[in-house]
């Protein structure tokens, strides 16, 4: 039977209601994301080609699924890796390649751009690219310098996501506070917790 | 008016490097430690400022233009132009540099631990070459032990844009990469520190 994800409101729903996220770099880091109360896992590193195995897994927990495709082995960030991963029940991938997001999205998945704060002198091209690939949200790196940086930020409408080196409960209240719709964080102690 | 001093000692590292494109003189503001680096420029523009009364101190060299990603560029630009603090992505140039006796700074990206950590793999962790924590104002959030990893001298460069996020920055780090706005305003607060209240 196939698998069909849900649409990008109610992905973006469920991270709104608990908004700490797991973020997994290593498999011995699933279980742990599984029995927690976050309610998505991404998939940062680990072997792309075999993840069917593992995302059967985190849904069996009640759980959505969202795999980096530029980090995970064994694929190649294009428009056949995001139909891959379609196939494999994946729930949103998240990518770097703006130019990816419509096929994210075509597929049926939740398309998250990934945007890495570099330079001042950057920002506004970077938030253009927002404007060019229309993503369901905008995964922003290193998310705990957000509260400092969004008042540079050129206004968009997109919801974001904070991620990067968040790592304590305060942490997580400052990029909340500063408008992010949740985080994603690799720090067991936090997935689940409710930003209050 | 102030001008950058020459190099006295090859590959030293002001507390604080003003960013310029250096297509405009940029000064470093007197009282305090500061040099110029270009960035986001091109070949030209470049060898222009170093003929000026302000001459870079350091350059990021993959951001040059015309400039190509080899020795020969950094024999150029450490040689002939006589800026003896390079940044770039690419450890062997900054190992080339290091060889040559300045000093050369290899990117490291904190976007999160665990890239930084990998981005961290490359580094050749030699005498003479340190490291630019981009983006720079993500360093006040390390822990000690990712502080510790990193080879110094660090230069924390980008989205440092505040006073206080300087200073912040300048107690962690070896320098800072600011705007020019931001370098003038902190030698202001030095300034009025040192007036007898």
């Amino acid at each position: 039977m196939s698998y069909t994800p849900p649409d990008a409101e109610v992905f973006i729903r469920r991270v709104a209601a608990d908004p700490c996220c797991a973020a997994i770099t290593a498999e011995e880091n699933l279980g742990a994301a599984i029995v927690s109360r976050a309610p998505v896992v991404f998939i940062l590193r680990g072997n792309g080609l075999a993840v069917a195995h593992d995302v059967r897994r985190i849904h069996d927990a009640g759980k959505l699924v969202a795999v980096h495709v530029d980090l995970v082995g064994g694929l190649r960030a294009d428009r056949s890796s995001v139909a891959w991963l379609a196939k494999a029940g994946v729930d949103a991938v998240i990518s770097s390649h703006g130019q990816l997001m419509p096929a994210i999205r075509h597929e049926g998945m939740t398309a998250i751009l990934r945007l890495l704060l570099v330079r001042r002198s950057q920002l506004d091209t970077a938030v253009a690219a927002i404007g060019r690939s229309a993503p369901d949200i905008v995964e922003i790196l290193p998310g705990v310098i957000l509260p400092s940086v969004i008042g540079l930020l050129p206004p968009f409408e997109v919801p974001v996501l904070a991620g990067g080196f968040v790592r304590t409960q305060a942490e997580v209240g400052a990029a909340l506070s500063a408008g992010a719709l949740g985080v994603t964080t690799s720090s067991q102690a936090l997935w689940g917790f409710d930003g209050n | 008016m102030a001008t950058n001093a020459p190099n006295a000692s090859p590959g030293r590292l002001p507390a604080v490097l003003i960013a310029s494109d250096g297509r405009h003189p940029v000064y470093a503001p007197p009282g305090l430690d500061a040099g110029v680096l270009v960035r986001d420029t091109d070949l030209a523009a470049l060898a222009h400022r170093v003929a000026s009364d302000c001459p870079p101190l350091a350059v990021d060299l993959d951001s040059v233009a015309g400039l190509g990603s080899d020795d020969v560029a950094v024999d150029f630009i450490t040689g002939r132009l006589g800026i003896h603090v390079v940044l770039t992505r690419r450890p062997q140039l900054a190992a080339r540099v290091a060889e040559r006796g300045f000093l050369g700074l290899v990117h490291v990206f904190g976007y999160d631990s665990t890239g930084m950590g990998r981005s961290l793999e490359a580094h050749p962790r030699t005498e003479r070459i340190g490291s630019v924590l981009s983006p720079g104002l993500v360093i006040v959030h390390l822990r000690s032990d990712e502080l510790a990893d990193l080879p110094r001298p660090i230069v924390a460069y980008g989205l440092i844009d505040d006073v206080e996020d300087a200073r912040a920055c300048m107690a962690l780090a070896d320098a800072i990469v600011v705007r020019p706005t931001i370098a003038a305003r902190l030698a202001a607060q030095l300034e009025a520190s040192l007036v007898p209240g």
